[in-house]
């Protein structure tokens, strides 16, 4: 509903209910493919995502997730509320400094991302015209795509937030390409850092499965809440539960040091 | 009212729709999930009377678990447990199945040489993901 993910919500709420926060996040990582699958169908025949921005990309952050579900293996629970805490604190920043400025087309691309042939157009109904548009700097989006996919992986969240981000301000895509396109791109990430979870035997399908069915009906309604409330309460509301969540995840990690 | 130009990305009649076959590939695989989950999840509610199954995957891989539940569901064993575990399968497998047809329109119908090495690498990288021990 506000453009997050479920994973960020959810792994803070259930580990309020005494779950272990390590299988928590290789359910919400199992969950995070069903939602950005189901919104990435509806993207992808609308024409929208952009096929080999989303290859590309792919190749990096589903080598950060494995790498990310690995270390979350291999660490301490602590560090992982105090680093999902700190992730949440960053989320809460970003959305409180959020401008909401206006795209300007690529005018130059570089070498590499013409090699890439990362360029596109879609047609805009709300502007009621085709927009064109050609990505840059495919050489640093490509290594900042693998710091979110481990994030992914690490946390078991989309970190969708983050691959917008980099698409947007490092690339230069219009923002509904970005979006759209990241939805594509977590769903190979999140299956990634799944593998990893399911090898360790922290896939925990008989509970996954309640969790599952219920975030995805999240996420159906979200879209229909959404197109009822103005962006300023969406945004105030959700401002407000990150900073509790971020204040719980971390006070659980210090106190367990 | 303005009628919809074409794009790069937008289908002609010539040429193969990649973004519709994509889109249903996706949706089809998402909507089997969510049935089968939800069909094991009421038929466990009504047979045990909760929601939730005590049902914990000791540490296995994707093609090591479908064929153990394969193997059950051919020795007439179809409990919730198998809607379960299928649905969680086809969950995992759809994204999958995505990539491994990106790469095949990449190879046959656009020919390039470029993305097919791309999709081919991801495609490698998860059927080694997926069969982690």
């Amino acid at each position: 509903m506000a453009g997050m993910g479920g994973g960020v919500v959810l792994i803070p709420v259930l580990t309020f209910f005494g779950l272990p926060i390590k299988e928590i996040i290789a359910i919400s990582i199992v969950s995070v493919i069903a939602t950005s699958s189901g919104a990435a169908s509806a993207y992808v025949r609308d024409h929208i995502t952009n096929l080999k921005v989303g290859m590309f990309l792919e190749m990096f952050t589903m080598s950060g997730a494995i790498i990310g579900a690995m270390i979350t293996v291999a660490t301490r629970q602590q560090y992982l509320y105090i680093v999902f805490g700190l992730v949440l604190l960053i989320s809460w920043a970003t959305m409180w400094f959020q401008s909401y400025q206006k795209w300007h087309p690529v005018t130059e691309q570089d070498g590499f991302s013409r090699w890439l042939e990362l360029r596109g157009s879609y047609y805009d109904h709300a502007a009621g015209k085709t927009i064109e548009y050609s990505a840059r700097r495919a050489y640093l989006g490509g290594p900042m795509m693998f710091c979110a996919g481990l994030v992914a992986g690490l946390l078991g969240i989309g970190a969708g937030a983050l691959k917008v981000l980099v698409m947007d301000l490092v690339m230069g895509l219009p923002a509904k390409v970005s979006t759209t396109t990241s939805n594509l791109i977590i769903g190979v990430t999140g299956l990634a850092g799944a593998s990893v979870y399911m090898a360790a035997g922290l896939i925990h399908p008989g509970l996954a499965t309640p969790i599952i069915i219920g975030i995805v009906s999240g996420a159906f309604l979200g879209t229909r809440v959404l197109v009822r409330l103005q962006n300023r309460t969406i945004h105030m509301f959700f401002l407000f539960i990150l900073a509790l969540l971020a204040i719980e995840m971390l006070y659980k990690g210090i106190k367990g040091l | 009212m303005p009628s919809q130009p074409s794009s790069p990305h937008a289908p002609t009649a010539s040429k193969f729709n990649m973004d519709l076959l994509v889109g249903w590939i996706l949706l089809i695989g998402v909507l089997l999930s969510l049935t089968l989950l939800l069909c094991g999840a009421l038929w466990h509610r009504l047979a045990v009377g909760t929601l939730t199954d005590d049902f914990h995957l000791g540490g296995t891989n994707l093609l090591e678990f479908v064929i153990a539940e394969a193997h059950s569901l051919v020795g007439g064993a179809l409990r919730p447990r198998i809607l379960i575990s299928g649905g969680i399968a086809v969950l995992m497998i759809t994204p999958y199945i995505r990539v491994l047809a990106s790469m095949l329109y990449f190879l046959i119908e656009e020919r390039n040489l470029k993305y097919t090495i791309f999709t081919l690498f991801v495609l490698s990288v998860l059927s080694y993901s997926l069969m982690l021990h």
